[in-house]
């Protein structure tokens, strides 16, 4: 289903799934009564074993560094991920990629005492892994190392986040790697859509949508790289996640010697300027002429995730689009055969409000048609046309399948480490999961109403147009705006 | 002094995780059902849950010629159901399945014989009616919705040149429930709403290969790369085949390739495996036996002349580099693992090194050993990406200096040594998911013949020797036994 074959490199991608069911299953009611049921209906199941869900600790340190902590024993290995209070909204604008190039020069460029190139020599030899990053709205550093090296591992961890040495020649390698793949961009179709989406729905300068250009990462220096590390990375603006074959009293031991003399600092974010829902409808098309399947987007601005609207929305959504038995995946995919990919997410973000979108792809002959089929669906959800056993069943896939959230220690500390850096409660999953046990029919369909507005969609082709199977006014929202996706050369 | 100390720890860690993995080798139950369909147990982990891998021996090497992609579309069709999951009315939906089929071929000959333009048509028409009331007994997805109500998670398969995958995870009191749907896939399929599944297998095409320069590219250096075994060939089929397959082919297919003897099942995680067995006994025995289909016999003949492909394209350049090397058992096989991983795997490796970091030529390298697959002699498979502005022609002549380089004057210990050390630890790491041992447990007892094979890996690594890594150097990596294929960008209505 994500099913397929191929590459190595193409190994990883099984398509994940947030797709979708249908309605108007049940038996054919002249056979019920004459034949037994299916096995599989008469099975009943045991409870489920108790289990204890183990609980990180959780210690500040003096610094102001907090740290969380799980110990794991069942291999000889040591998992660290640190979240940085920084992101790439907060770099200037006419520096777009400056986040993202200090991350990687902090990791290549190597320390005051051990310059990159040995960092990789040192770290390859201990089968370790140290990367750091900087994402939209957070940070991370990362350390994986065999529990044997972890006081190593940590030294090189607390070098890398305090003493970065920038030098101008890792510098120079970042940013042609950077533009580099800004020439490219243009060559994924489905990389097209996503981008070009999100400036459509944030507005296309917003630091939630903008996105580098070869000017950007021209302007960018040695100097701006030392000032914004300068200014993010404090450790009272940090959170370390651990989870491994440790001894929790002896590993803060270790992160307080490591981590010695450093000093907290306030750390001043620039304000983000707000976020305006774009008007729709409206209907954007991006020419792409080497392709034979158009990437479709349809949508609208999200909300965040501790709207109240966001626990029934979930269940609205799981019977729109949940796994493989949602409902575009059943029409649009195994009905119809329009598409291998199709879903659609309820954009629900921590932060800020997110992108509340569907997305498929079709060959360019059934554009317009897998348009309208995936519309259909959303239109049959919000008049209300599913019933208690679409909800239960939705309900049961959510919540039999909770215990997913624990079968790792890794996943338990990065949660943690989310709810603790967006300041939401720790027992937020716990919340969730009744909200959706309490989550009735009407109030998914009141949520759907305040959040879901086909009426006022943003549309978004990427495909070659002269072979759809209808004109783009045929959605009857006027001609569409065409975007010029060249890329403006230095 | 320095790397006297490092190669004192790497050895330190060998000692170590030596002690860790033997003792799951000697956890994992091993049986055969009457019907020879072969299966792994491993109890491990605290939380209540399982997951399971279903390996099929048979891919797209086993499609016969005007068949490519059968594989893979069958791996789709293993998710529409049984007789009793996923139809309204079984003994009508399978009259109707019957008549669409009959249709269905009097159609496709009608095409193929060239008939006139209205019996063709008229044909058609006649399909599509039957198709739609065919569909109409279909409870579409009946059988992924019960696993996901039922808390499923990670849900899928896929299919490579030489096996076919399947797996999902669930909560472990749903045990017998998985038995019975895992056994009733494979004793009982239904191969409902086959002519849309081709469309959607069709979309997937598009998506991953004539849409992606990636994979135009790709499609074009493996054909390139074997003229006469099937590893050349697309393992999601060409268009043509795709296009026509019927649903009488996808029967035969299944019947020849799904045997009990031809599965091999592996669960992992919160299970008492003397339950395990019990509930395999009672359902998975419902799979008939099958054939012991035959080996591909064909063999690829040594290449004896470089062969070079140029895609021509509108995207941004990329170079596929591979030499013909030898299949996962060989003797060799470990040394052309340490070459692949001291080339190209890692910031130290050598093009890493000099394409990336000394020349800034190249925004990244990565070298694979074993592809498509390790069941018949493969490649090793060099894949660079050229920074802006440079061509992937430019890339070329550094790589063969770096080969040279080995060639003529070998690699270190120490290089041999960081290989052992990292692909011990990855191999610790491989077993720590559910989901990774359960595959790593069903690849060795396919493709070596024993799962025992797996916990023997770390010895055949660690004996790999610097001398090793020189000879397979110059006896594989040879200008003559060499395929190059690259994209050259030209502007949009160019070539």
């Amino acid at each position: 289903m994500g099913r397929k074959g191929f590459h190595p490199a193409f190994f990883t991608l099984c398509l994940g799934a947030f797709f979708l069911l249908l309605a108007g299953r049940g038996d054919d009611s002249e056979m019920v009564g004459r034949k037994p049921p299916p096995l599989w209906k008469t099975l009943k199941y045991p409870p489920l074993p108790a289990f204890d869900i183990p609980h990180p600790r959780r210690i500040p340190l003096s610094n102001g560094m907090l740290l969380l902590l799980l110990e794991d024993h069942e291999f000889p290995t040591v998992d660290i991920e640190v979240r940085i209070r920084t992101g790439s909204i907060y770099e200037p604008a006419d520096k777009v990629g400056l986040a993202g190039i200090t991350a990687t020069v902090m990791r290549t460029g190597g320390t005051k005492s051990i310059s990159g190139d040995e960092l990789d020599e040192d770290l390859e030899s201990i089968a370790a892994s140290l990367e750091v990053g900087i994402g939209q709205e957070s940070g991370f550093a990362s350390l994986s190392v065999m529990k044997e090296n972890l006081g190593e591992g940590l030294k090189y961890l607390s070098d890398v986040l305090r003493n970065p040495a920038f030098p101008e020649d890792k510098i120079a390698l970042a940013k042609i790697q950077a533009k580099s793949s800004i020439s490219r961009r243009n060559d994924s179709p489905s990389g097209i859509a996503f981008r070009e989406f999100a400036k459509l729905i944030y507005g296309k300068n917003h630091p939630l949508a903008r996105h580098t250009e070869y000017q950007t990462i021209d302007s960018i220096t040695r100097d701006d790289l030392i000032a914004f590390h300068r200014r993010y990375f404090k450790p009272n603006a940090m959170i370390l996640g651990a989870w491994g074959d440790f001894d929790t009293d002896d590993l803060v031991k270790k992160i307080e010697e490591a981590f010695a003399g450093w000093e907290p600092g306030d750390v001043n974010f620039p304000p983000i300027p707000p976020i305006v829902a774009p008007s729709g409808p409206a209907v954007y098309h991006v020419e792409k002429e080497d392709v034979n399947q158009s990437n479709l987007r349809m949508g609208n601005l999200g909300f965040r995730m501790d709207d109240p609207d966001y626990f029934p929305l979930s269940v609205w959504y799981e019977i729109l689009s949940g796994g493989f038995a949602g409902r575009l995946f059943a029409t649009v995919r195994a009905k119809k055969g329009l598409a291998y990919s199709v879903g659609a997410g309820m954009g629900a973000s921590y932060l800020y409000p997110g992108i509340l979108a569907a997305s498929a792809g079709t060959k360019s002959e059934s554009t317009l048609e897998a348009i309208s089929s995936i519309l259909e669906e959303f239109q049959k959800m919000l008049n209300g046309e599913f019933n208690e056993e679409d909800i239960r069943y939705a309900k049961e896939s959510l919540l039999n399948s909770f215990i997913f959230n624990f079968d790792t220690t890794g996943e338990i500390i990065q949660r943690q480490l989310t709810y603790e850096y967006y300041g939401y409660p720790a027992d937020f999953l716990e919340r969730y999961r009744e909200g959706i046990v309490k989550a009735t029919k009407a109030e998914m369909l009141s949520a759907a109403r305040r959040k879901v507005h086909p009426e006022s969609f943003i549309f978004l082709t990427v495909g070659k147009s002269t072979d759809f199977d209808k004109p783009l006014e045929s959605l009857g929202y006027g001609p569409p705006t065409m975007l010029d996706i060249s890329i403006p050369q230095d | 002094m320095k790397n006297f100390w490092k190669v004192a720890i790497s050895f330190f860690i060998v000692v170590l995780i030596g002690a860790s993995y033997t003792e799951y080798e000697s956890r994992v139950v091993e049986f055969t059902l009457s019907n020879g369909l072969k299966m792994l147990v491993l109890d491990r982990g605290e939380a209540p849950v399982f997951t399971f891998r279903t390996y099929a021996d048979v891919g797209g090497v086993d499609e016969a010629m005007g068949e490519t992609g059968l594989a893979h579309l069958f791996e789709h069709m293993a998710f529409k159901g049984t007789s009793t999951i996923g139809t309204r009315n079984y003994r009508e939906e399978k009259k109707a399945i019957r008549a669409m089929e009959e249709a269905y071929q009097a159609y496709r000959d009608a095409v193929q014989r060239k008939a006139d333009p209205d019996t063709v048509q008229h044909l058609q028409e006649e399909f599509l009616k039957l198709r739609a009331k065919a569909d109409s007994y279909a409870v579409t997805n009946e059988f992924d919705r019960i696993i996901e109500e039922n808390g499923g998670v990670s849900l899928n398969a896929f299919t490579t040149s030489e096996s076919t995958q399947y797996f999902y995870a669930l909560p472990s009191n749903r045990l017998e429930l998985w038995a019975v749907l895992e056994s009733e896939r494979f004793a009982d399929p239904v191969l409902r709403e086959f002519y849309r599944e081709r469309d959607v297998v069709l979309e997937e095409r598009r998506l991953r290969t004539e849409s992606s320069p990636f994979g135009r590219l790709a499609e074009e250096f493996d054909a390139a790369a074997f003229k006469a075994h099937p590893y050349g060939r697309p393992v999601i089929g060409h268009r043509a085949d795709i296009s026509t397959v019927s649903l009488t082919q996808a029967q035969a297919f299944f019947k020849k390739y799904y045997g009990a003897k031809n599965l091999v099942i592996v669960v992992v995680g919160d299970v008492d495996p003397d339950e395990v067995k019990r509930l395999a006994e009672k359902y998975f025995t419902r799979i008939p036996p099958g054939e012991d289909p035959p080996p591909v016999v064909t063999q690829e003949p040594p290449q004896n002349a470089e062969r070079r492909v140029i895609l021509f394209d509108v995207a941004q350049p990329q170079l596929f580099i591979g030499y013909h090397t030898v299949e996962f058992v060989h003797p060799d096989r470990p040394a052309i693992q340490a070459l692949a991983s001291i080339l190209g795997s890692g910031r130290t490796s050598r093009l890493y090194q000099r394409l990336v970091k000394q020349e800034k030529i190249a925004t990244g390298v990565s070298v694979f050993s074993g592809t498509p697959g390790n069941k018949y002699p493969g490649l090793l498979e060099i894949s660079a990406t050229p920074v802006k502005g440079k061509t992937a022609e430019a890339l070329e002549p550094l790589i063969y200096l770096e080969i040279q380089k080995i060639q003529d004057e070998g690699v270190t210990p120490e290089e041999v040594k960081r290989f052992q050390t990292r692909a011990k630890a990855s191999f610790i790491r491989g077993l720590s998911s559910n989901f990774g041992l359960s595959g790593q447990l069903a690849f060795f007892e396919v493709i070596t013949g024993s799962w025992h094979n797996l916990f023997r890996e770390p010895e055949k690594i660690m004996q790999v020797t610097p001398a090793d890594v020189q000879r397979v150097a110059r006896q594989y990596l040879k200008e003559s036994n060499r395929t190059v294929a690259f994209i050259r960008t030209v502007p949009k209505g160019g070539k």
